[in-house]
């Protein structure tokens, strides 16, 4: 059994706005083995984010709150750290990637400065020391001629480049943990590609483990070992990324895996779209989150929350049809597996 | 043999950056789109993509060759009959959240092209039309006096739409018309515009980025390197048989929504970046990322050649054969 390095239970998190608390992430639970990539998925506004978030202590408080639940890292409670502990951890154990480079580095400093800044906050070593451990990561992160690109601004370089760069330092303190929020969304396929492997390729040196979120399913289907789909601040499903792409067992699942046109597809078909919108967060429904825009929907589903049903090897499931009392279902015709192909 | 509704000649824009500085964003491209067809274009950003949506409907003023609209040059129209040319051919934009005007209603945004031609005699035409206009796409009519912030991204880009419809055009840019959106969300506006153009026998130019998309709407793809079409060809042709490296790579490098297969596969990774398209040098624009390139792909740009019916490459050494049934 893998260790687990973090275990995240029941984690409630709220943003008290004047128009009210809107309960942004509600009751989450997981967990991520030592050397895994979890993928978060679901669309935008369901939490995924969120919940990373507070994991790190990201999100400004106020407006945002912690309401209940517990983190652990290696076994030790760290959702009460002070700001000073947590800034300890951050960047040494567990760092993160945000989706838009350009925001997330520093406009007015030289990227060798921000990567050598990041490393000595958290270890004792010369100014030189640390000049070479950036040119090291910056070499490895795939920037060509690094010792000279230390001296440039984030602007002089292209999108792909700016995340290689947030990627090594990210990285360079090798962290346990590396968050990855939307990591490929501002880039092109091309250059998707190439983050995709170097990120793979430099978990597999440092042994780190990987949390994906990503609305992209092609690109979780690429990197990740397990899945946990969020929808209106819960997680739905999680499970194997086999057992969740050939054998998934919520409607809303199902509706993501609808939605993307696959190779062997019938083209210009309609496509499978979820009907309605999510609901509203500030009045969190009583039933399950997804009831309204369920095809399936039946009368406990409004009432009460669906529990979570263990289908074992980890794939838990919460939705009411698959209560012994539900009428039987049958899931709906999904792309077939096609298993390893030749290719090009 | 179908009518050509859009006709592009050697279409060439540049852009003129700073001293003596000239951005080549559209080099000698020539595509053809029949009436009630789909085109998709595909290529990495900066690739030019855009720009050649933008100069087709005389937003930029060519720099060079022809983009014909039903016979006539979009270009060399007078700017009397413009706007009935505008009224024919209609864009809709990528990000719903900058196109549309903060200020107005919904119902003045889908509305106005109806003012500007002047296509309704009295308001409850006017307002009948709107209501219409607005069913059409998936929203109600009490949408209608509602500011865009109050819309979701879905739901603003079906506003877009509305008001591309509006005038009844024949002819609609879509430039990457659902890249902005969640995929969910993306499935419910592909299947509108395909509906529509069902109904309508609309045209279009699918500019994007997301190859299963532009696989999934497409009748014909246009795949674009930084300024230049290299490669022409049906959906199926193109996405079974590519023949240019470059789109080679391309589909490559698109991940599939399936494990066993992803993470069966070796990565097949195109290396290196996009270059500058500012004063390029001559020959093939994809040399230094080409595996195949020689001396002779360094000294003249390939032209587009036809390899067998319908599927245009411009390469010295396209990879593969062509497919074994042509067209």
């Amino acid at each position: 059994m893998a260790q687990r390095i973090l275990e995240v239970n029941n984690l409630e998190y709220s943003f008290d706005t004047y128009a009210g608390q809107v309960q942004a992430v509600r009751r989450v639970t997981f967990h991520v083995n030592a050397g895994e990539t979890l993928a978060i998925v679901g669309k935008s506004g369901c939490g995924k984010t969120v919940s990373v978030q507070a994991i790190l202590k990201l999100l400004p408080e106020p407006p945002g709150r912690m309401v209940g639940g517990s983190i652990r890292y290696l076994g030790e409670e760290i959702s009460q750290y002070n700001p000073k502990k947590m800034s300890r951890l951050r960047g040494k154990e567990m760092s993160i990637i945000f989706q838009d480079p350009m925001t997330s580095l520093n406009p007015t400093m030289r990227i060798g400065k921000q990567i050598i800044e990041g490393i000595r906050k958290h270890e004792r070593i010369s100014r030189r020391e640390g000049r070479a451990r950036a040119v090291e990561m910056l070499g490895k992160v795939g920037i060509p001629s690094p010792e000279r690109n230390m001296n440039r601004y984030p602007h002089q370089f292209s999108g792909g480049m700016r995340q290689r760069v947030m990627i090594a330092m990210a990285l360079a303190c090798k962290p346990r943990i590396l968050f990855a929020d939307e990591p490929t969304t501002a880039l092109d396929v091309t250059t998707q590609a190439q983050i995709l492997e170097l990120m793979h390729e430099l978990k597999q040196e440092l042994n780190a483990s990987v949390v994906i979120i990503t609305h992209d399913l092609s690109v979780v289907a690429r990197v990740s070992q397990r899945i946990a789909v969020m929808y209106a601040g819960k997680i739905v499903e999680t499970g194997d990324v086999r057992d969740i792409f050939y054998n998934p067992r919520h409607p809303y699942t199902w509706g993501l895996l609808q939605s993307v046109p696959h190779r062997e597809g019938d083209r210009r078909q309609e496509l499978t779209a979820i009907p309605g919108t999510p609901p509203d967060l500030f009045h969190p429904p009583a039933g399950c989150g997804f009831a309204f825009r369920c095809r399936y929907c039946m009368g406990a589903c409004t009432q009460a929350e669906p529990p979570q049903t263990d289908l074992g090897n980890g794939h838990l499931v919460s939705c009411w049809l698959l209560d012994e009392r539900a009428p039987k279902t049958e899931t709906p015709q999904l792309a077939q597996r096609k298993g390893v192909r030749e290719h090009g | 043999m179908a009518e050509k509704l859009i006709e592009v000649k050697s279409l060439r824009k540049y852009f003129r950056v700073g001293h003596s500085q000239v951005l080549h964003a559209v080099e000698d491209v020539s595509f053809t789109i029949e009436k009630g067809k789909t085109l998709g274009m595909v290529g990495e950003s900066g690739c030019g993509k855009t720009t050649v949506g933008r100069t087709l409907l005389r937003l930029y003023d060519a720099d060079g060759g022809q983009a014909l609209f039903d016979g006539e040059d979009v270009h060399r129209i007078p700017r009397n009959r413009q706007k009935g040319l505008s009224r024919r051919m209609q864009m809709v934009f990528q990000d719903p959240y900058a196109s549309l005007d903060p200020r107005k209603t919904v119902g003045a945004i889908v509305g106005e092209g109806l003012k500007i031609h002047r296509l309704c005699k009295t308001k409850a035409e006017y307002d009948a039309k709107v209501f219409e206009l607005l069913e059409m796409v998936g929203l109600n009519r009490e949408h209608a006096s509602r500011f865009p912030h109050e819309f979701s991204g879905g739901q603003r880009q079906r506003v877009g739409i509305a008001r591309a419809l509006s005038v009844g055009p024949e002819f609609i840019v879509c430039d990457e018309a659902i890249s902005a959106l969640d995929v969910s969300i993306q499935a419910q506006v592909i299947n509108l515009l395909m509906r529509l153009q069902k109904q309508l026998g609309l045209t279009y130019l699918f500019i994007a980025h997301d190859l299963s998309m532009v696989r999934h709407v497409a009748d014909d793809v246009a795949v674009m390197y930084l300024g230049t079409l290299v490669e022409t060809a049906p959906a199926d042709t193109l996405f079974e048989h590519p023949m240019h490296p470059y789109t080679v790579g391309l589909l490559a490098a698109a991940p599939e929504p399936d494990p066993d297969y992803e993470q069966g596969r070796k990565a097949n990774l195109l290396t290196g970046e996009v270059p500058s398209a500012i004063n390029p040098k001559p020959g093939c624009r994809f040399c230094p990322r080409c595996p195949y390139a020689t001396d002779e792909c360094r000294a003249a740009m390939p032209p587009l050649a036809e390899v067998e019916l319908g599927h245009r490459v411009a390469c010295y050494h396209p990879v593969g054969q062509p497919s074994p049934v042509a067209g």
